[in-house]
């Protein structure tokens, strides 16, 4: 991933981009947590929160894999499903992991 | 060195990436950025730091974001603070409801900081035109005040008419007037005049009124004479529903006469040099409405030491305690018995405090004039 790129078409400079980066991948951890807890729980709608939150931030830092992803989760879960959701969990943390180590 | 202006935002959201977001992008480009993550948090600031802008989640847990632009739209600290919805909901009724609270314009979600910055710039811009625009407007009320002001003839320049007054106009261009005319060196003319509406327009008639009355009240024409022919003038050109009620003192310090012209005015009241303060009424029609009218016309004889008071009427009418004047003039009188020692210079303001305590409010303009024989 090309954060210089990412960096520049927000307009900001890649030292506060790798900042919010940083913090990116620290709330989305502790969110893709709180959907594994839910799931446990199969509580649709805090899977359903904690899924929106990772949307809002990814779409706005353009990672937007990460978006369409966190998207779909957020309305599946609020349509009531949690079905595969394992399975995305996994994709999300392997995502925002990899931009940790980018 | 020039004072920086600095210019502050507010940004309200409960993803804490999008506000650090927002405060790298803004504050880069010289904006002081206060950030709070959820409604009770973003009230506290707005009150607190008063910022120019707010950019305001809507989607909030618990107070969301129209709860909160309710709220600050609901108190006169902050409701002049241009806010901008950050909202991730597209339908309609949502935009129109943020509006309808009072928002200026939105942002959609997922956001770009350089829409964020670009449309906080030109709501900024607006902001500081408009209120540019209030101060213009606001020190442009205060020259004509001034220039109003400069219009009513002081005591200390007219030292031979023997007169005290007080003058405060509640609104920035008042409907209250006076003056003062040296008709000759014993014929002094005294005007006290409201008018109805309290508007710029109100305040530009006072000058017409000042030069009428230079025309009019000289030792050629009687006193009603004098208020007649104003009168016909002021039918000409006053527009509709516009009229002033006005009274004329005209004072005879060698024959010793006094006449008085009322059209309808509050009545003057007399305080004899010995004796029980006393109302003159005279009925007579308002100025500047009729072709025809009737004025009331009273003439006395006076005693040196006498003095006289006319007023508007704000003086005695309260709109709160629902007195007019009719009934209000009557009950004065033993207040004006209590400044019966008092010197004509220092009475009207004594009135004043007597009536609504030092330091008080009246509701309405308010112009009394004492003169002393």
């Amino acid at each position: 991933m090309d954060f210089k790129d990412l960096a520049s078409k927000l307009g900001i400079d890649e030292e506060d981009f790798m900042e919010l980066v940083e913090l990116f991948v620290a709330t989305s951890l502790g969110d893709i947590e709180k959907i594994k807890k839910s799931l446990s729980e199969k509580s649709c709608p805090d899977a359903s929160a904690a899924s929106h939150s990772i949307k809002g931030a990814a779409a706005n830092m353009g990672f937007e894999d990460i978006a369409r992803l966190s998207a779909d989760m957020e309305m599946q879960a609020k349509q009531g499903s949690l079905e595969n959701f394992d399975s995305y969990i996994n994709d999300l943390e392997q995502m925002v992991n990899a931009l940790n180590n980018a | 060195m020039k004072k920086k202006q600095t210019y502050t935002v507010l940004a309200v959201d409960d993803n804490l990436l999008n506000l650090r977001l927002i405060e790298k992008s803004l504050s880069k480009e010289g904006y002081r950025i206060f950030i709070a993550d959820n409604g009770p948090k973003a009230r506290e600031i707005a009150f607190g730091e008063k910022p120019d802008l707010i950019l305001l989640d809507i989607e909030m847990p618990g107070e969301t974001g129209f709860d909160v632009i309710e709220k600050l739209k609901d108190s006169s600290e902050t409701n002049a603070i241009p806010v901008i919805f950050l909202t991730g909901v597209i339908d309609v009724d949502s935009k129109l409801r943020g509006f309808d609270l009072g928002a200026v314009d939105y942002i959609t979600k997922p956001f770009h900081p350089l829409e964020v910055l670009a449309r906080v710039r030109i709501h900024l811009k607006l902001s500081i035109a408009t209120n540019s625009l209030i101060a213009d407007q606001a020190s442009r009320l205060r020259q004509i005040t001034e220039a109003q002001v400069a219009m009513l003839p002081t005591p200390e320049d007219n030292p031979q008419a023997k007169f005290g007054v007080y003058y405060r106009a509640l609104e920035e261009a008042g409907g209250d007037f006076y003056d003062i005319l040296n008709i000759s060196d014993h014929i002094t003319g005294y005007f006290v005049a409201d008018f109805a509406g309290h508007d710029i327009k109100t305040s530009y008639m006072t000058a017409s009124v000042k030069a009428l009355l230079a025309q009019n009240c000289t030792p050629v024409y009687s006193p009603l004479e004098s208020i007649r022919m104003i009168n016909d003038v002021l039918v000409e050109i006053l527009s509709e529903g516009k009229y002033l009620t006005a009274c004329y003192m005209h004072l005879n310090r060698t024959t010793r006469k006094l006449t008085i012209i009322n059209a309808g005015h509050p009545p003057v009241v007399c305080l004899p040099v010995d004796g029980e303060p006393f109302l003159i009424k005279s009925d007579g029609d308002i100025l500047g409405m009729f072709k025809d009218p009737h004025f009331g016309s009273e003439t006395i004889d006076v005693t040196p030491g006498d003095k006289f008071f006319i007023y508007s009427d704000g003086l005695v009418e309260s709109a709160e305690n629902k007195i007019t004047w009719a009934s209000g003039a009557d009950s004065l009188l033993p207040v004006y018995k209590k400044i019966s020692q008092t010197s004509y210079s220092m009475a009207p303001e004594e009135l004043i405090n007597l009536l609504f305590g030092k330091g008080a409010t009246p509701e309405d303009d308010i112009v009394v004039l004492c003169v002393e024989v």
